[in-house]
């Protein structure tokens, strides 16, 4: 019984090799499930209409979703590590290194984020429908002429390098300093982040609600919600939170760190996955009950296209499954102390995580096969009949997502080298001998 | 032998170390209800509201007797003040179980010296915010039809999908839930109260003491389920605090009007009461620690944390302000840019730029460690924001009325002496309940802060 | 400072009581700190007591392992309490608003569950709370504001600086010397024997407490016996208004009683063979739509000459104009804005079935048929004569003939130079450019 404690004289805290085989095992699994992915996309057959190849649009949809989830995972962790200094916390400093070494990812994230960047810029126009010649037609789309300054291809990269190079580096500012402890262990060092927490924080939540509403909002580039980022962000913390448990464990079964992560921190991390939950559900309710409230009809189509047809069985299952399900089990403190259960709840919240993102995404894939009578017409997202929506699951959405989890892995694999637990920061020993109530 | 006399010595000297803070910490808590006579500052206080309380009385009067029609909401701005000040409010009200359980429930320590304070304002504003939308009915004696009774006029129910009977139940929910929190953590030091005046021989103060606090003997096993029911319901009284303001924001957010609906409402205005929250908390103990020498217990520390909440809180608003700005452009609908604009450059320009001073400019001042430091400069700032949060309701609420769909409904809104009166009244009630509760109660949780020092911890070095 | 309170206890009796105390009821014991608070709580224990309990300023933490204390069950019957107030809120709005009182509003369905969760979430919160305040209370076996506990000087410190331990005499290990020496050697710098009150009346809850709560009670049931005897006799007086709500205000209405008049009638009717100013509407051209006169009396075909100022009634622009602008207002939401009985009412009502006015029978009513229609009604359609003034509804009528003659209009009534601008555009393909 005391308030602090030393770090154990047999743990095992050097990463050693681990780093270097989840880069590669993350770098083959990339490119393996790419190249499959990029045969799958080649020869995808689906909605192709005569002189409108749609088949490359499948792989950027998946491609895209894939990419939202690998992201997210980023900006969970990193604001366990931006929180972490900003509040002077003590139980995550164990797993701050692990946090640090995810976020980290950012750089490779991005650079996997110029797969459908650049054919973007290149002049692909069925991803965006903004970047497709019809939206530039204000009869068929009188509300979308004055912003297509803000959504043009040139802009909207340049946005997405700022977005990169911001997110990144603070990411790998917070590692670095933090390593620099290691060596030194100079505690002014955390006095130094704690003060750069401050500002990085502000540039951090700006940037995640522009970046999501940018990437994923402006799929339906006539709607508009103002609370989609901060929903956004509060289900990429719960994907992050449940990386973060993930790969503390897995790291903790090759031997390492056993003797200074234990229950007790699986517990506030438990804690974390399910205040995001909550906090995910209640962004959601809002954005949904206000605009079903509102019934104005340009909020509510968003949502028409999400709770009728195949789409309703995604959302309920949403529902009962990113939400109820968990928040009813997690609520009690053993499904967050034993292990196995924790595991399960946070490999459970990924796949609704990834749902979740899918959810937001897929429901835009229709846009340029919109039916009026037997023509087409390229009037957009969100201006069809619904009955021509279907939730047209295919297998390239599994490839392309373990592809690109790939290159998460190898991002993260990357950054695990040296410690992985700053042995010189100040609060360690508080966060050693952390008990949870 | 001897270097064991020299561990029993130290052991004993630790032991009286902590014994002694123990002690310090209920005798500086205690002196401020047993000292014989007031402070003659906290009389002026008192006087003066009271006398804000009067005034409230009268205009209350007035404007029942005679009807609504006396406020300067008799035109299409139709939600003026009253509505502005039971937001107001109700937002103050927030930060109070935001410290008891959001901060209890992150391990923040700190809280232990300002949450009982804190619990009380969130009781007394939660009161002053409850009479404005009462009032507002026009017939108060008719509240009763609000809550679901079977009655004589047919089946006569509430319409439960109206917002403003999520108000009913929120806010009551609310009240209620705070007064029991508030309750349960004074239980142990009321019987701290309770034992000091057994001891001294005060035979009826004992008895009300003794009543009060429940026969509470400090037992393990007592503690125990306490703990449990403390940690539960700052776990319930978490949610609750989100959904109290969120339903607040849904009164305006699940309408039509631009300017309104918006979704980020819901979390919007939750950072905006947190943040007018601890404004209020800091202007209220900012003189009253110095009054009841309480320094040492809600240290400069404490001040520069809630400071920094304050900056935290301040940022995201500033951030939802600029978001709804942006998300009016990007939207395309001609009315949200005009309400944006009209906003902004419109008859109520004014309230719009007091509203932004305040709330995003007045903050960037607690970046600097000099300011967190110097109470006067932080209350004066306090102060400044507590204006700021006031505009911020108003702006949301008159601007958008008084430039809604129809040009021929445009008006402008002027507040009289009655719409004054009745916000002045609510002032005065509230601090006429504050200050008493800290001339009478225990004004800082006596036991957690025993339980959060270090002294807590003594004799278990070794095991 | 620990020598002030560590005085000798050896002796059986603390304080001077004496004769007063009655049957043991424990011994206390005190320690110097939280730490030896938890070693002789622990010893205790391995001793294989039962009875006992530590007694401490603020919960001091391990104390419960060290105690072997159960997780108490308070967090289960929070959940039952919380589950209870969600299903009972949503029960409550189910049956307010979509069992007992089906009620419109917005069109939104009566049973609308996204509109039933904020209430359903405050009604979970409200009842956990309850159940966590009230379940501790009860769990923990307070209030009981008597203890034997009590009567021990030392235990008032227990709210303040002391950490004790009471081992109960009920405890089967309990001896009152074995138990002495143990608390003793686990380090207690002060032991003490407590008594029960020799007056059992003491032992239970205080008479007084238990008068007042009878009597509070009691008290509290007085309105409700009220309104019970309210409700089932009656009673020739009229209500109490405590607010008079408006309900009686200082002016005449009719049907009431006033003894001023001879007829004994607050109404005063109109006096006969007088007509007020400005209503004399003998012109039944103009008033009723009639012309002829005597018994030929027969709907008009054309429009009345004149208006009763005496000004000449012209079918012109201006006329129109106004008739358009009046339809548009009054005719339109049921009989739709190019008259074919498309409005907005029946579009929301299957049960409301306005006329077609473009088509038959209507197009071959005269005008003084129309006239008497917009008036009084015809069918389920009520009559305008209160919201419309005589002029405007003459308007209406000829704005009506109007749209009838455009409507039922071929392409040689268009003038012919105009004629050419009417003629199809060449059929486009969709899907391609669309014809700017």
């Amino acid at each position: 019984m005391s308030l602090t404690k030393s770090l154990h004289p047999d743990e095992k805290v050097k990463a050693g090799r681990i780093g270097n085989n989840l880069m590669r095992a993350g770098a083959l699994i990339a490119i393996v499930f790419l190249g499959i992915s990029l045969i799958l996309g080649a020869t995808y057959a689906g909605d192709d209409i005569a002189g409108d190849p749609h088949h490359w649009k499948r792989f950027f949809y998946a491609y895209l979703t894939a990419w939202a989830f690998i992201f997210s995972i980023c900006v969970g962790s990193l604001w366990l590590v931006l929180l972490h200094h900003l509040v002077r916390g003590r139980w995550a400093t164990v797993v701050r290194r692990i946090a640090e070494a995810i976020s980290c990812a950012f750089p490779v994230v991005f650079v996997a984020g110029l797969g459908f960047i650049i054919p973007l810029l290149a002049g692909y126009k069925n991803l965006y429908y903004w970047a497709n010649p019809a939206a530039h037609d204000a009869d068929l789309n009188p509300t979308l002429a004055h912003k297509l300054g803000w959504l043009e291809p040139g802009f909207f990269t340049v946005r997405f390098v700022i977005y990169g190079i911001i997110f990144s580096g603070i990411a790998m500012y917070f590692a670095k300093k933090s390593r620099e402890q290691d060596e030194s262990g100079d505690p002014m060092i955390s006095d130094k982040l704690r003060i750069a927490s401050g500002p990085a924080m502000v540039a951090y939540s700006l940037l995640t609600c522009l970046a999501s509403i940018d990437i994923l909002m402006s799929l339906a580039p006539k709607w508009y919600s103002t609370i989609y980022g901060v929903n956004f962000w509060g289900s990429a913390c719960v994907g992050g939170f449940a990386t973060i448990g993930l790969v503390v464990l897995a790291i903790q079964r090759t031997g390492r760190l056993t003797h200074s992560i234990n229950a007790n921190h699986y517990h506030d991390i438990g804690k974390w996955m399910f205040a995001f939950t909550f906090f995910w559900a209640y962004t959601a309710f809002s954005q949904f009950m206000l605009q079903w409230y509102g019934n104005m009809p340009e909020e509510t189509v968003w949502f028409k296209y999400r709770l009728f047809g195949d789409w309703q069985w995604v959302s309920i299952a949403m529902l009962v499954g990113f939400w109820a399900f968990p928040f009813v089990f997690l609520m009690s403190r053993w499904t967050k102390r034993i292990i196995p259960s924790l595991v399960f709840f946070a490999v459970w919240q990924l796949v609704f995580h990834w749902l979740d993102l899918y959810w937001n995404v897929m429901p835009q894939y229709d846009w340029t096969i919109v039916h009026s009578g037997a023509e087409a017409i390229n009037a957009g997202p969100l201006m069809g009949n619904i009955d021509y929506h279907h939730v047209g699951f295919t297998p390239l959405d599994i490839t392309v997502w373990i592809g690109l989890v790939g290159v998460l892995l190898a991002g993260i694999g990357r950054n695990l080298r040296g410690n992985l637990i700053p042995i010189k920061d100040p609060t360690l020993g508080l966060s050693l001998a952390h008990e949870n109530m | 032998m001897s270097s064991e006399a020299a561990t029993m010595e130290s052991h004993h000297a630790e032991a009286g170390k902590a014994r002694e803070t123990f002690r310090k910490v209920t005798q500086d808590v205690a002196w401020v209800a047993e000292a014989p006579k007031p402070h003659p500052l906290w009389l002026l206080a008192l006087g003066i509201a009271l006398i804000m309380f009067g005034i409230g009385i009268y205009s209350i009067y007035v404007v029942v007797m005679t009807g609504i029609g006396v406020w300067g909401n008799s035109n299409n701005v139709c939600w003026a003040w009253d509505i502005t000040n039971f937001v107001w409010w109700i937002g103050i009200g927030h930060a109070g179980t935001l410290i008891s359980a959001v901060l209890y429930l992150t391990r923040q320590q700190w809280r232990t010296s300002i949450n009982r304070a804190a619990e009380a304002m969130t009781i007394f504003a939660v009161m002053a915010a409850g009479l404005f939308p009462l009032l507002h009915t026009g017939r108060p004696w008719f509240a009763w039809w609000m809550i679901p009774l079977p009655n004589d006029m047919g089946s006569m129910w509430p319409q439960f999908r109206s917002p403003l009977m999520w108000d009913v139940f929120a806010v009551s929910t609310y009240l209620t839930t705070s007064v029991l929190f508030w309750y349960m953590g004074m239980v142990p030091d009321l019987a701290t109260f309770r034992d000091r005046n057994v001891a001294k021989g005060n035979k009826i103060k004992a008895i009300i003491y003794g009543i009060v606090s429940l026969g509470w003997r400090g037992s393990a096993r007592q503690w125990h389920r306490y703990e449990r029911a403390y940690l539960v319901l700052a776990g319930l009284a978490t949610p609750l605090v989100f959904s109290v303001h969120s339903v607040v924001s849904f009164d305006f957010a699940t309408s039509q009007l631009p300017g309104w609906h918006t979704t980020i409402f819901p979390p919007y205005f939750v950072a905006g009461a947190i943040f007018s929250g601890f404004a209020m908390v800091l202007t209220l103990l900012i003189p009253l620690r110095f009054l009841f020498r309480l320094q040492h217990i809600i240290t400069q520390d404490h001040i520069g944390a809630m400071c920094k909440i304050m900056l935290a809180t301040g940022m995201m608003v500033g951030c939802a302000y600029a978001h709804e700005f942006f998300i009016a452009w990007y939207s395309g609908n001609i009315f949200e840019r005009f309400t944006f604009v009209s906003r902004a450059f419109g008859p109520f320009w004014w309230a719009y730029f007091s509203m932004v001073s305040c709330n995003v400019l007045v903050p960037q001042f607690f970046w600097v460690k000099k300011v967190r430091q110097t109470n006067i400069l932080i209350w004066i700032l306090c102060i400044f924001v507590n204006i700021g949060m006031w505009f911020e309701r108003f702006v949301i609420i008159a601007t958008s009325l008084a430039r809604s769909f129809l040009p021929s409904a445009w008006a402008y809104y002027t507040p009289t002496r009655y719409d004054v009166g009745v916000f002045v009244g609510t002032i005065g009630l509230f601090l006429t309940f504050f200050l008493l509760f800290f001339r009478f109660a225990p004004v800082v949780a006596i036991s957690e802060v025993k339980g959060a020092s270090p002294e807590a911890h003594a004799g278990k070095g070794g095991h | 400072m620990s020598e002030t309170h560590a005085h000798d206890d050896g002796g059986a009796h603390a304080h001077d009581d004496g004769p007063a105390d009655g049957p043991l009821y424990g011994v206390l014991a005190e320690y110097d700190t939280p730490g030896e608070l938890i070693d002789a709580a622990k010893k205790v224990r391995d001793a294989g007591y039962t009875d006992f309990d530590c007694f401490s300023p603020f919960p001091v933490h391990g104390i419960d392992e060290a105690m072997g204390i159960k997780r108490t069950i308070l967090p289960l019957l929070i959940f039952g309490g919380g589950f209870t107030g969600t299903v009972g809120g949503l029960l409550l709005q189910w049956y307010c608003n979509s069992y007992q009182w089906k009620w419109n509003i917005s069109g939104k369905p009566t049973w609308s569950i996204p509109a039933n969760i904020p209430i359903a979430f405050e009604t979970t919160i409200l009842l956990a709370v309850l159940t966590s305040f009230f379940g501790m209370w009860m769990l923990n076996k307070l209030p009981q504001v008597w203890h034997p506990f009590f009567r021990s000087e030392r235990f008032g410190r227990v709210t303040d600086d002391a950490f004790l331990i009471g081992v109960e005499a009920k405890d089967k290990r309990f001896d009152h010397d074995t138990t002495t020496k143990l608390l003793k050697d686990a380090g207690a710098i002060g032991i003490e024997d407590v008594h029960e009150d020799p007056d059992p009346a003491k032992k239970v809850m205080p008479r007084w407490i238990l008068a007042f709560i009878i009597a509070s009670t009691a008290f509290a049931l007085i309105p409700f016996a009220i309104a019970a005897k309210a409700r089932n006799s009656h009673s020739s007086e009229p209500h109490i208004h405590i607010f008079p709500d408006m309900d009686f205000q200082p002016k005449y209405k009719s049907d009431n009683a006033m003894d001023v008049f001879a007829d004994g009638r607050e109404n005063r009717g109109e006096i006969s063979g007088t007509v007020a100013r400005g209503s004399l509407d003998a012109d039944d051209l103009y008033y009723r739509g009639l012309s002829g006169s005597g018994a030929d009396k027969a709907w008009t075909t054309s429009f009345p000459t004149t208006y009763p100022d005496g000004r000449k009634f012209v079918v012109d622009r201006k006329l129109l104009d106004r008739g358009h602008n009046r339809f548009e207002i009054y005719c339109s939401p049921c009989h739709g804005y190019d008259g074919h009985g498309h409005g907005s009412v029946p579009n929301r009502s299957a049960d409301i079935h306005p006329a077609d006015l473009i088509g038959a029978p209507i197009v071959s009513h005269p005008n003084g048929q129309l006239f008497n229609t917009v008036s009084n009604g015809a069918n389920t359609m009520q009559g305008y004569a209160a919201q419309i003034p005589v002029a405007d509804r003459w308007a209406i009528v000829a704005y009506v003939r109007a749209l009838e003659r455009a409507q039922n209009a071929s392409l040689e009534d268009v003038p012919g130079p105009d004629r050419g601008s009417l003629q199809m555009p060449p059929i486009t393909s969709p899907g391609t450019e669309a014809p700017k």
